[in-house]
């Protein structure tokens, strides 16, 4: 048999990730979870007595549920070698010239002081448990918007954070979120008041560089009627030999004719466990957008939801994921239409290589009441090799007759007939295939903003060598 | 003695989310009958060259066809409900068709059930050695309306080259519940084509599992309707384990009233399958907002080299069309079941027996339009 070629993806670089710093604290606490280490946890930040009320309520929720029978096996996850809290050796900082200069220099490895001067609209950095860095541009703060970390909101604005506070991610939703309510700690807090148009993103960077331990951030946006918000979030940790837990939760609330775009590019290293839950509830004629890129991980668990609440509410989502050696990447998205006239559309693209699992998992409610809705799923996945797996598993649930539900998906290698052609019309073989793996991200990297986009054609380095197919 | 089943039914091959409740179906039901013998005929026995056909309580041992397999069974809607099939069972063809011959008549397999024979166990054999080529047909029906229970097993052996097309029909009344287990077993060059009309009764659980060695295929044709309070749980499985391997699935379903539904269509590539190809198609037409439409089409894949797409699609009939069709004189209840027809057709055509097409499109009929002016 005539030797067939393959096309090679190289691995994702990770260098500017792996950078680790010297694991420097001012607080953490014991590895493990008992109510002493919440009760520890909720002292050392000063909260209200409602929030370790609450915390500990989610601790015990958690003790009773069991982890999820499906997906990706986690038993070598073990929550009592994880430390849950590490304040970093810092206060939160308005200013980049009085954050520690190793972590400063982290960040601006990672881009973001640069991003923040040229194309933010303001920035949060968290290192570790806490929030290192919080700024906003001066005419977003007079035009009302709020954003903040979480612990200066819960200060602050009590009033809001009670009323929403994990209202719309509760934690008896499954066990690592119940785990999230009982250990939280950072993230951010936006609010975009009526009618206001955030022009320019916001973005929210979470770095974990302690080893052993877990990132629990909790973000809560609340884009108000007729409102509009990018919110970017990014993440990444450097490779340790011990397993990392990250359990974070965004809730997202868009009220009526309000959008928020939501992006997120993860690579966290290969020794963590992602398990994050994230949630928008829509409002009438609003609009949630999910643009998700998940590159990094040993196994992630993650599947944005939206639910579709007030008349004509739309979800759109965009994925890519990539798995390669070690990973276990089991993604999607939920979308539950619960009112009449919505509409969503999925849309993912998956890559697999090198052993690496790419799972597509997702579900599509209609709800009896959500009579003519509409709704797409489109995914796809493309195998390099016979040691990876991709599958795709969707649910579909309709108690409605009154809809429109087209689901599809494909899988499959290169087309050695689209090669063929490319080739016929005088391009080498080789830029064919590298033309035909870019073209099949495409439609997800033209979502991302203009350097994330960047950033992934960066990480998706196409290499081709000839190997026996 | 009472029929107890208390057991999780069609387990879907890989687990998901725990709240959507569809991982398995669960059931704790106990029937008020017992396993008597079946006394009717159902089947034309015969012993020539081209074939042995028997009930299969008359062949003296079945361990000997079943030697190569052993081991590598393992399918159906449960453990315990194919274990009761295999082993109490009070019916049930054995076929045994002989090396490259052709049976040019379809072998018709007629279970009537009633309310003096109101259970069924039926345990199905058929075994195609190589080359051979034979279509079956196998029609569960009922007479009047009592409850009555069926349980069913199917295992098709089609060695290389052979090539077994099996048409089942199950149009039992509104009473009555339909446990069915099918695998196929396809080798090398063979060919398989299960087409399947699930028409009737309360409660229906139906399983197949196809495995593929090289260069083989596999079809499933399938229609169901569901009407009243019908429940519906179907399992379709294609496991692609040889090269060049080929399968599709067409499905085509229809659902009103109260009726629920959940489909798992699943294309499973394992590794060594390569350049094989695996279609899943299921569409159905919802009628009213009460019934309950799931669909889990998976597709799992540890093999580069391969080709596979599935696609689901739901939706309500146009109301324009109805209109249309009714502003030229059709009842809607005609006009309904001329929807359905036409979305079943291409089902229904494959079917090569003109009495069977008529059986099946009158009980659309009666079940759509007879019924609904009532």
């Amino acid at each position: 048999m005539a030797e067939r070629r393959k096309t090679y993806v190289e691995d994702l670089d990770r260098s500017i990730y792996d950078i680790k710093n010297e694991f420097k604290y001012s607080y953490k606490t014991k590895k493990g979870l008992t109510p002493e280490i919440v009760k520890d946890i909720s002292w050392n930040k000063n909260e209200p007595k409602w929030m370790t009320e609450f915390r500990l309520k989610s601790l015990e929720i958690y003790n009773k549920l069991d982890v999820p029978a499906w997906g990706p096996n986690l038993d070598d996850l073990d929550i009592e070698n994880i430390v849950t809290y590490v304040r970093p050796n810092t206060d939160m900082k308005y200013s980049w010239d009085e954050v520690p200069e190793d972590i400063k220099s982290t960040f601006e490895r990672l881009g973001i002081p640069e991003a923040e001067r040229k194309s933010l609209a303001g920035v949060g950095a968290q290192y570790d448990s806490e929030v290192v860095y919080h700024n906003l541009k001066d005419d977003m703060a007079k035009k009302g918007v709020i954003y903040t970390d979480m612990e200066t909101a819960i200060r602050e604005y009590p009033d809001i954070i009670k009323k929403y506070f994990m209202t719309v991610v509760p934690p008896h939703d499954h066990k690592f979120v119940a785990l999230h309510g009982a250990v939280w700690s950072g993230g951010s807090f936006v609010y975009v008041p009526k009618g206001v148009s955030v022009e320019i993103p916001l973005q929210s960077y979470f770095r974990s560089n302690a080893p052993g331990a877990g990132q629990f951030e909790h973000t809560l946006i609340i884009v108000d009627e007729g409102a509009f918000l990018h919110f970017i979030e990014g993440c990444s940790a450097p490779k340790y030999s011990v397993n990392n837990l990250h359990a974070g939760c965004v809730e997202l609330i868009v009220k009526e004719g309000a959008r928020l775009r939501y992006s997120t590019i993860e690579s966290w290293s290969k020794n963590m466990y992602n398990l994050n839950t994230k949630r928008a509830i829509v409002e009438k004629d609003g609009t949630i957008e999910w643009i998700s890129g998940s590159f990094g991980s040993k196994v992630s668990m993650l599947y944005p939801m939206s639910v579709l609440k007030g008349e004509g509410a739309k979800a759109e989502f965009t994925g890519i994921t990539f798995a390669g050696e070690g990973q276990y990447l089991d993604t999607g998205a939920k979308v539950v239409h619960a009112a009449p006239y919505t509409t969503s559309t999925i849309n993912t693209k998956s890559i697999s290589k090198d052993g690496g699992v790419a799972v597509y998992r997702g579900s599509l409610t209609i709800a009896p009441n959500a009579h003519h809705s509409k709704a797409t799923v489109s995914c796809e996945s493309l195998m390099l090799d016979n040691k990876s797996r991709s599958d795709t598993i969707p649910v579909i649930d309709i108690r409605n007759d009154e809809v429109d539900i087209g689901h599809e998906a494909k899988i499959g290698r290169i087309s050695e007939e689209a090669i063929f052609y490319l080739m016929s019309r005088g391009i080498s073989e080789e830029e064919a295939r590298a033309m035909i793996v870019r073209g099949f991200v495409e439609p997800i990297a033209k979502e991302l903003p203009l350097e994330y986009a960047v950033e992934m054609n960066n990480l998706i380095k196409l290499e081709l060598e000839g190997t026996i197919g | 003695m009472s029929i107890e089943i208390k057991d999780e039914l069609n387990l879907i091959p890989v687990k998901t989310y725990r709240w959507l409740n569809v991982n398995h179906l669960k059931i704790d039901e106990v029937f008020d009958k017992e396993i008597k013998p079946y006394t009717k005929k159902f089947v034309d026995e015969q012993s020539n060259g081209n074939m042995f056909l028997g009930r299969i309580n008359n062949v003296v041992s079945l361990e000997q066809y079943l030697e190569d397999f052993k081991g590598q069974i393992e399918y159906g809607v449960s453990k315990k409900l194919v274990h009761m099939a295999e082993n109490l069972n009070n019916a049930g063809i054995f076929a045994s068709l002989k090396r490259g011959k052709t049976i040019a008549e379809p072998i018709r397999v007629e279970y009537v059930l009633d309310e003096k024979e109101d259970v069924l166990i039926d345990n199905n054999i058929i075994i195609a050695e190589e080359n051979s080529k034979a279509t079956f047909v196998i029609d569960y029906s009922t007479e009047g309306n009592v409850s009555v229970f069926h349980n069913g097993a199917l295992k098709v052996f089609a060695k290389a080259g052979a090539d077994v097309t099996v048409i089942k029909i199950q149009r039992m009344n509104d009473n009555s519940y339909h446990f069915d287990s099918n695998v196929a077993f396809v080798e090398k060059g063979a060919r398989v084509s299960f087409i399947q009309a699930e028409i009737g009764c309360k409660k229906l659980v139906t399983n197949y599992i196809s495995n593929l060695k090289e260069e083989s295929e596999s079809y499933i044709d399938s229609v169901y309707l569901g009407d009243k309070d019908r429940e519906l749980d179907l399992s379709y499985y294609m496991n692609h384990v040889g090269r060049r391997s080929i399968s599709n699935m067409e499905i085509k379903g229809a659902l009103k009233d109260r009726a629920k539904k959940l489909f798992k269509g699943t294309i499973d590539f394992k590794q060594g399958s390569s350049r094989a190809i695996g279609r899943e198609e299921e569409a159905v037409i919802i009628f009213n907002k009460d019934v309950k439409a799931d669909a889990v089409p998976l597709l799992l894949c540890t093999e580069d080299d391969v080709t596979g797409e599935h696609a689901a699609s739901a939706g309500k009939v146009d109301a324009d069309k109805l209109f249309y069709m009714m502003s030229r004189g059709f009842s809607k209840e005609e006009a309904i079941k001329l929807i359905v027809e036409a979305s079943f057709n291409p089902v229904i055509d494959k079917i090569p027996m003109e009495d069977i097409r008529e059986i099946i499109r009158k009980e659309i009929h009666n079940r759509l339009v007879t019924e609904g002016n009532r």
